[in-house]
């Protein structure tokens, strides 16, 4: 191998198996040095596995893990070079916050001498100085996520680790962190693995997205990638909202895809890279902020799709509306749509009749099945 | 859809049935005062016990005359100062003392690995057995199961039969202070782990995890996190199996053999076997005496407040 710089971390095939329970599934990815990767998935997904077998905690029933470049199979996890912080946070509840960040650089036997200043530096990196003594239940729950981190990344890991540690948090307070865990990574260049089931968080914070489910990495990308290009109607539904359509393919050249739905025939692009055959049934799906939306009287301009239909509810969500649209032409489908409305007019109320559309680029048509 | 069972549950009715009662006694209800009146049972019950200790103040206090075998009708300090002269008094209450600081920190020693892995193992079938090894002895009691000693350990018991095949002369395995301490940690051991399993349980599993991802191995973890975090549960259960086996009785009595007497067995032969009850009186009050500033030493070096009690712990 003639490789400059290997990367942080690497999964080569990893399969992890409890009982007859496959919870990861031939695993591959990697990780360059510096970037923030987060494994997006539902519950039960295997996330939070797989970020256990690259801490230690568990060794793999097969597959092996690099990081950087090295196999870490034989490395027991208190020896491994790893940050975590935890979706519990799991703070030593007996300890102050400057304790709780001095544990690991005397656990690794850090001069003791530095111990303190560095233990200053780290709560000063994440905005603690002045809390050092308090006890944990001392803390509020943004602060208590704060000693973890400092905790986690006072001993200059080669890798962070973050286990859903946002989860609990309300919404508000959740969105502020997220922004902290990006400003500490970037100040740090710490290379981090976050898991979580917030696809905005994902989107948000990432240099790199994998999702997973059942087991199984569906697509790893960019976040803007991931968000354009879903490579199957798994990632398509869990990132962003999106209007699922069932038809049949009737022509496919290599640019693009036709297909059937209900009475109206739709082009659209490839979804994922999976070969498609005239005739197989297809999914269609296309997200909910990219359908236009207009009163029946109104003209939309420069769409190559566009119908009639009724809307059936109408939520207002503050910067936004999303519709419920019956669209009789496409056999009675439901679509949801979500309407930016910069220099409103009304909004639509239930009821009333509109014309709906969209461009063939942002129809993707993927096999029904994989 | 989730179906909802519409009958009424019997334990429902058991509360309405409490309610109609508590109507009855009280019609128009105890208001600020039901909490009180909930507690007065148990403050009953206490009270009683508070009551009797005056008696044995009172008794402690009148000298037996052994000519007429009566109680002198005035109060005298002369059992106390018999107590306290006599090195007998010392010689008990120093076994005990040690015997019951012996077996607590044997005790722990052994409950606490057990505790831990009935709490964190990960296979139910091993937990439930661990819990039903511990009930177990619960059925059997005490007195039966120092029988049992006997059966073992005896000159002619199991133990020393199996020794003979090997070719061991008969050790005298009962009758001493080791045998005493040794049915003690048996009995003991249930206490302390039912004590300290909770305490156990409130370590969250990611605690160890944690540590260990810092850096720490096993030894450090246990060291640094979970016995620190374990403290109210090792000081409870310390002070429930101190003070149990302080005052113990049968295992003195049966595995002791009349030569390793605690002070709860002396206290027994003033009462019932010499008839003293006065000096037997007075020993009472040296036991619990010497019980409550042990534990009022355990409290003050630990602190009352690692019990777990109180409010505004998290």
């Amino acid at each position: 191998m003639t490789e400059i710089q290997a990367a942080a971390v690497s999964a080569i095939n990893v399969e992890m198996t409890f009982g007859t329970f496959k919870a990861v599934k031939d695993a591959s990815f990697e990780l360059q040095n510096g970037k923030f990767l987060t494994i997006l998935g539902p519950s039960g997904s295997g996330k939070t596995t797989l970020l256990r077998l690259i801490a230690g905690f568990l060794t793999p029933s097969s597959g092996e893990i690099l990081i950087n470049g090295r196999s870490v199979r034989a490395v027991a996890a208190n020896k491994r070079s790893i940050g975590m912080v935890f979706q519990k946070l799991a703070l030593f509840p007996h300890m102050t916050a400057a304790e709780n960040v001095a544990f690991p650089l005397k656990m690794r036997r850090f001069d003791a001498r530095t111990i303190p200043d560095r233990v200053a530096q780290y709560l000063k990196l994440v905005r603690l100085d002045g809390f050092e003594n308090r006890r944990i239940h001392e803390l509020s729950g943004g602060q208590q996520q704060r000693v973890a981190i400092a905790r986690a990344l006072v001993f200059e890991p080669d890798l962070l680790l973050l286990d859903e540690p946002l989860a609990a948090l309300d919404r508000k307070l959740r969105e502020e962190m997220q922004l902290e865990f990006r400003r500490i990574q970037k100040e740090l260049g710490v290379t981090t693995i976050n898991v979580t089931h917030d696809q905005r968080e994902a989107l948000v914070v990432s240099d790199q997205v994998i999702v997973m489910n059942d087991g199984e990495i569906q697509q790893n990308a960019a976040p803007t990638q991931m968000y354009r290009m879903p490579s199957n109607p798994f990632v398509a539904n869990f990132i962003g909202v999106t209007n699922d359509l069932s038809g049949i393919l009737t022509r496919v050249t290599s640019a693009d895809a036709t297909a059937r739905f209900g009475n109206v025939e739709l082009m659209g692009v490839h979804g994922g890279a999976v070969a498609l055959e005239d005739g197989t049934p297809i999914k269609g799906a296309i997200r909910a902020e990219q359908i236009r939306i207009a009163s029946a009287e109104q003209s939309m301009a420069g769409l190559d799709a566009d119908f009639r239909g009724t809307v059936l509810d109408a939520i207002f969500e503050g910067e936004r509306h999303v519709y419920e649209v019956e669209v009789p032409e496409l056999g009675g489908e439901t679509l949801k749509i979500i309407h930016h409305d910069r220099n409103d007019q009304s909004a639509l109320e239930p009821g009333a009749l509109v014309h709906i559309g969209w461009k063939n680029r942002d129809l993707q048509i993927f096999p029904a099945k994989q | 859809m989730r179906r909802y069972k519409t009958s009424y549950p019997i334990s429902w009715r058991f509360m309405d049935v409490l309610e109609a009662a508590f109507a009855l006694v009280l019609p128009r209800g105890g208001g600020r005062l039901t909490p009180y009146l909930l507690l007065t049972p148990a403050v009953l019950l206490v009270g009683t016990l508070a009551v009797g200790l005056l008696y044995i103040g009172d008794s402690s206090l009148r000298v037996l005359d052994r000519s007429t075998f009566l109680f002198s009708d005035y109060w005298t300090l002369e059992n106390y100062q018999r107590a306290f002269s006599e090195s007998f008094t010392a010689t008990i209450i120093w076994r005990s003392l040690a015997g019951a600081v012996i077996v607590t920190a044997v005790t722990l020693l052994l409950a606490f690995p057990y505790a831990y892995v009935m709490v964190r193992t990960s296979s139910a079938l091993l937990r439930k057995f661990l819990l039903v090894a511990l009930f177990l002895p619960f059925f059997i009691g005490q007195v039966v199961r120092a029988y049992g000693w006997l059966i073992i350990l005896g000159n002619q018991g199991i133990v020393n039969d199996a020794l003979a095949l090997v070719g061991v002369e008969p050790l005298r395995l009962l009758f001493n202070y080791p045998a005493v301490l040794f049915g003690l940690v048996q009995y003991m051991l249930p206490f302390g782990v039912l004590m300290l399993a909770p305490a156990l349980t409130a370590i969250p599993e990611d605690i160890e995890a944690a540590a260990t991802s810092l850096g720490a191995n096993w030894v450090r973890a246990l060291f640094h996190v979970v016995l620190p975090m374990a403290r109210p549960g090792l000081i409870g259960a310390g002070v429930v199996v101190l003070t149990l086996s302080l005052t113990d009785f049968a295992m003195p009595a049966i595995l002791g053999g009349g030569s390793q007497d605690f002070v709860a067995n002396a206290i027994y032969d003033q009462f019932f076997r010499t008839s003293d009850q006065g000096f037997g009186a007075s020993l009472t009050l040296i036991l619990i005496a010497v019980g409550s500033m042990t534990v009022g030493l355990v409290f003050a070096v630990f602190g009352a407040g690692t019990l777990a009690l109180g409010a505004n712990r998290k």
